[in-house]
């Protein structure tokens, strides 16, 4: 009895720096710009004026659209290609696949600020700047969905040989076997490749800013560093009720779906 | 599952659609693009209504940040998207100047004559103007008089010295709030201090750039001075903690004039002086920031063309609402109060009118950014109670003496 | 006749030629099209374009550029700054691995325990993962002034953004509360594969815990850690928002950690050439970071199979 209490007291203690900074980061923005300073755990003063002033200064609505549709349409791309890469590199043999595979896993060493120049002049050469195409197709197709096939394969390969066995019996060709067998059985792989994906998307902050100039197209981590006074200086209420509006809806989906989200990614595989 | 692909493509073209969209912009009338760096509303309606008038092209303004404004900048120019004209901080003013990255001006100008030479100094090479100085902005400093006669201390006036101005502010320090701020130094942008060790004649390096200012006995006396009054006296706040003037936490801030309409709803009483004297005497230091036009812009004719509109005299008399103009006809105290409501007329004479023709511009210098980075770095041992201020200015020229050689 | 034959001869071959192996070959290049085709259109494409811009000098500004061979790589071999930054970039991933790896399994060992609630600890240490870096670096910036939360809340406290240990200190403290949640997820998650038949046969054996979990549960989650380590070791040495917004590389140089340098280089200093210079040594030294992990498996990873 004695040990539980002390592990609930050494977990309610370690917990305190994982959930002070995002409890305060909503009860400030619900402050006034008086008491942001002060540093009290709940506002004296309720203010939720930063809240409109979120909207007046920025077309966020418009922002928050834009990550939303962004990060969906990545994260389908996503699970697609990296379904299919991940189960061509898993279960099917064809010649130079290994070195294949290798060469596709180097998008997982290399940061983004390495090749960002390079991507700019070639979307700019396009005509695709200011777009969000740049942030769509390059999380699809490179590096960041390098590691959703990482995962995908490492999944693929723990079903059992059979598998493509009966499929064939069953007159399904290779094709057929990915995507009426081996698709289906892989939602907790593909799951964790979801959550992954959407929240790498959703948390892109380089590349829109490189890509994007006007407000109606910015997303919300370029948005947030746009609460400004007309002299640079941050408007913390202000950025920070934007940052929980970023924030909460993300927190509140977990927490219902929690034990969807932690088990996919348990299941991935990774563990060997 | 099974509809996972075509709901994929069908997700892409709504996309591609959405985005789509929003680049149908313009058709028609020529299109110029200008980079700023305010937000402001007040300031984008005054601009779009200006732009307005101009009938040959269609003109935007787009706002990057301040403080990633010239990075942006130059990555968007790498990239090939750069705008058509843009604004520039006097400290990049040489690298752009320099460079060749910009069109030349003087001819597109409206009475170029009688812009004040001590504003267009910096933009100018070989006699060509290559930016117009908008924006001249001097230094001054706020003073929370009730915080000051709460600590006892008499209100200073003009005249004023540094040991003055220190001493007040420690005794405010004293009674809980905090001293003298220097605007937006936060012991890390080292520019905004030359305000202070222009007041004993110290220089970060030589008039024509080559030589380390400073391990020189002016600098290491200002910057002595300094360090004493912050660790000391305490009559600075300390490296990190951030005080609002604005909210009335401080006895004084140097600023800035612009700045003025931060105290629009202010709680407490102030006035406004010019800088304090140093040991080397009266001085002033001004702010600036130019426009220029992109000499690569496929449009750069039209540009320049829309640059002498934009600042010709009627709407340079519109911008002097905010930006403080380089026009001596216009530098005058009826048409700095009008858009100055805040500030008293002698208020106005004293720091910006008298404070322009002789100010010394921030300094600046080729290949700025890596220059004060480097500075910076050498100079935080500096901000520490026991520094040896000679050793660290003297580690300071080691590092950035082969960068001013280039 | 023979035209006829031979006709039929060659139908023959033609289907012959497309066989099960055949067929199944091309459905696997088609599969991984896509990923290749991105692959080498936004990843290696790019790094070429960054390796050749390493070898020019390249003046933004000016609109010059001019190819100087070597010069930027003899450049990157003297150069002091790049000295420091290298020191900060081994105490800063070195100090970073080994906190998020210990937290990580130490979290999970801990939620691994019979008691009731540890879903909602799980959701709670979970949670900073799925917050915006930006909002959490922002947060975490001004809770860590001298007169922020943090001094608040213990009374008191060091300026830790502006002490040269203090600084580099916090930079890993923030990225590993942001990110641990993940690891100890997939500790936890291998955790619970360990058979718990092993750890009664160890008790009876009068093993005590340290030497189960010693003999035991490490070995039986090797493949994990290793996963995890890879992972986290490559992601340190991309960590750049968060010295961006808290530290900007200071004080002096002590948080200037490769990336860093890097992005100071190419971008506010406009040194694009020396930029991509120091790229492809940061490639080159996570390219060889995880070979000699990976290579390191057959060693302290059990059960390979």
């Amino acid at each position: 009895m004695r040990r539980k209490l002390i592990l609930y007291a050494v977990l309610c203690v370690l917990c305190v720096p994982f959930v002070f900074p995002t409890w305060w980061m909503i009860t400030t923005s619900m402050k006034p710009i008086s008491e942001v300073f002060d540093f009290s755990l709940i506002p004296q003063v309720w203010d939720l004026s930063s809240y409109a002033r979120v909207f007046e200064m920025q077309p966020f609505g418009q922002q928050y659209l834009n990550s939303l549709y962004i990060a969906a349409v990545v994260t389908a791309g996503t699970m697609a290609v990296a379904a299919m890469a991940g189960y061509a590199f898993a279960r099917i043999r064809f010649p130079g696949q290994n070195v294949l595979f290798v060469v596709v896993l180097v998008g997982l060493l290399i940061p983004s600020e390495v090749t960002i120049v390079p991507l700019f002049q070639m979307f700019n050469r396009l005509g695709l700047i200011n777009t969000h195409w740049p942030l769509i197709v390059v999380p699809i197709l490179g590096a960041p969905s390098v590691l959703a096939t990482f995962i995908m394969r490492q999944f693929f390969l723990t079903l059992p040989g059979e598998l493509e066995e009966a499929a064939r019996v069953d007159g399904l060709g290779r094709f057929g076997t990915f995507y009426r067998v081996a698709l289906p059985l892989a939602r907790p792989a593909l799951g964790a490749v979801a959550i992954f994906t959407f929240l790498h998307s959703w948390n892109l902050y380089l590349e829109p800013i490189v890509y994007l100039s006007t407000p109606d197209m910015f997303t919300l981590p370029q948005a947030l560093t746009q609460f400004v006074d007309a002299y640079g200086g941050p408007l913390w209420n202000v950025q920070l009720a934007a940052a929980s509006m970023t924030a909460v809806p993300i927190l509140v989906v977990f927490v219902l779906a929690q034990r969807h989200f932690i088990e996919g990614l348990a299941h991935t595989g990774l563990k060997g | 599952m099974r509809a996972l692909i075509p709901a994929v493509a069908l997700l892409t073209l709504a996309a591609a659609c959405g985005s789509g969209a929003e680049q149908t912009a313009q058709s028609g009338p020529a299109t110029l693009r200008m980079s700023i760096w305010t937000a402001n509303e007040d300031h984008l309606k005054l601009f779009n209504e200006i732009a307005a008038g101009y009938t040959k092209a269609k003109v935007t303004f787009e706002s990057i940040p301040i403080d990633s404004y010239t990075t942006t900048l130059t990555t968007q120019i790498a990239g090939g998207k750069a705008p058509d004209l843009a604004w520039i901080l006097e400290g990049s003013a040489p690298d752009f100047v320099e460079s060749g990255a910009l069109a030349p001006l003087s001819s597109k100008i409206q009475n170029a004559a009688e812009l004040a030479p001590a504003a267009t100094r910096l933009w100018q090479k070989d006699g060509e103007l290559y930016a117009y100085p908008f924006s001249t902005s001097p230094f001054g400093v706020f003073v929370n008089t009730d915080l000051l006669r709460e600590a006892g201390k008499k209100v200073p006036a003009k005249g004023w010295t540094w040991q003055e101005a220190m001493d007040a502010a420690a005794a405010v320090a004293k009674k809980g709030k905090a001293g003298l701020i220097v605007g937006d130094w936060d012991y890390k942008n080292w520019t905004n201090l030359a305000t202070l060790w222009e007041g004993w004649g110290a220089k970060a390096w030589s008039e024509d750039g080559a030589t380390c200012g400073f391990n020189q006995p002016p600098m290491v006396e200002a910057m002595t001075f300094l360090h004493k009054s912050i660790f000391t006296d305490k009559a600075l706040p300390g490296p990190g903690e951030t005080v609002d003037f604005y909210s009335g936490d401080a006895a004084m801030i140097v600023t800035q004039i612009s700045r003025a309409s931060l105290l629009k709803d202010a709680t407490f009483d102030w006035t406004l002086l010019p800088l304090p004297h140093g040991p080397a005497g009266e001085y002033s230091v001004i702010g600036q920031a130019g426009i220029g036009v992109i000499k690569k812009s496929p449009n750069a004719e039209l540009a320049a063309d829309f640059l002498g509109y934009f600042t010709n005299a009627e709407n340079s008399a519109k911008l002097a609402q905010y930006f403080p103009p380089a026009r001596t006809s216009q530098l005058n105290v009826e048409t700095l109060a009008k858009s100055n409501p805040l500030l008293k007329p002698e208020q106005l004479q004293a720091v910006v009118i008298d404070g322009i023709p002789n100010g010394v511009v921030k300094p600046s210098h080729k290949g700025q950014e890596e220059l004060i980075q480097t500075a910076r770095a050498a100079l935080d041992p500096l901000w520490q109670p026991g520094a040896d201020v000679k050793a660290v200015l003297d580690g300071v020229c080691t590092k950035i003496q082969p960068l001013l050689g280039s | 006749m023979a035209v006829l034959t031979a006709a039929k001869a060659g139908s023959r071959s033609a289907s012959r030629f497309w066989t099960v192996r055949r067929r199944d070959n091309l459905v696997g290049y088609l599969l991984i099209a896509p990923q290749l085709a991105g692959s080498v259109l936004f990843v290696l494409l790019p790094l070429a374009l960054v390796g050749w811009f390493s070898l020019n000098e390249w003046n933004v500004l000016a609109g010059t550029f001019e190819y100087v061979g070597l010069d930027n790589y003899a450049r990157l071999a003297a150069d002091p700054a790049l000295r420091d930054s290298l020191t900060a970039t081994a105490i800063f991933s070195a100090g970073l691995v080994t906190l998020n790896l210990t937290l990580a399994l130490l979290l999970a060992v801990l939620l691994n325990q019979k008691l009731r609630g540890t879903v909602v600890f799980r959701a709670l240490f979970f949670s900073p993962v799925l917050v915006s870096l930006v909002a959490w670096t922002i947060v975490w910036q001004f809770l860590l002034q001298p007169n922020g939360g943090i001094n608040a809340l213990f009374g008191g406290g060091p300026n830790w953004l502006r002490g040269s240990g203090t600084a580099m200190l916090s930079v890993i403290v923030v990225q590993v509360i942001k990110n641990v949640g993940l690891n100890m997820v997939l500790f936890l998650a291998a955790l619970q594969g360990v058979p718990k038949q092993l750890y009664e046969a160890a008790q009876l054996d009068g093993a005590g815990a340290w030497t189960r979990f010693r003999r035991i549960t490490v070995p039986l989650i090797s493949p994990t850690i290793l996963l995890t380590s890879i992972i986290t070791v490559v992601g340190s040495l991309q960590v750049f928002a968060q010295i961006a917004v808290l530290t900007q590389g200071g004080p002096g140089t002590s948080t200037t950690v490769l990336v860093y340098y890097l992005y100071q280089q190419a971008f506010p200093f406009h040194h694009f050439g020396y930029g991509a210079t120091i790229s492809v040594l940061l490639f080159l030294i996570v390219g060889a970071l995880t070979l000699v992990q990976w290579r390191m498996r057959r060693k302290w990873v059990h059960l390979e199979t």
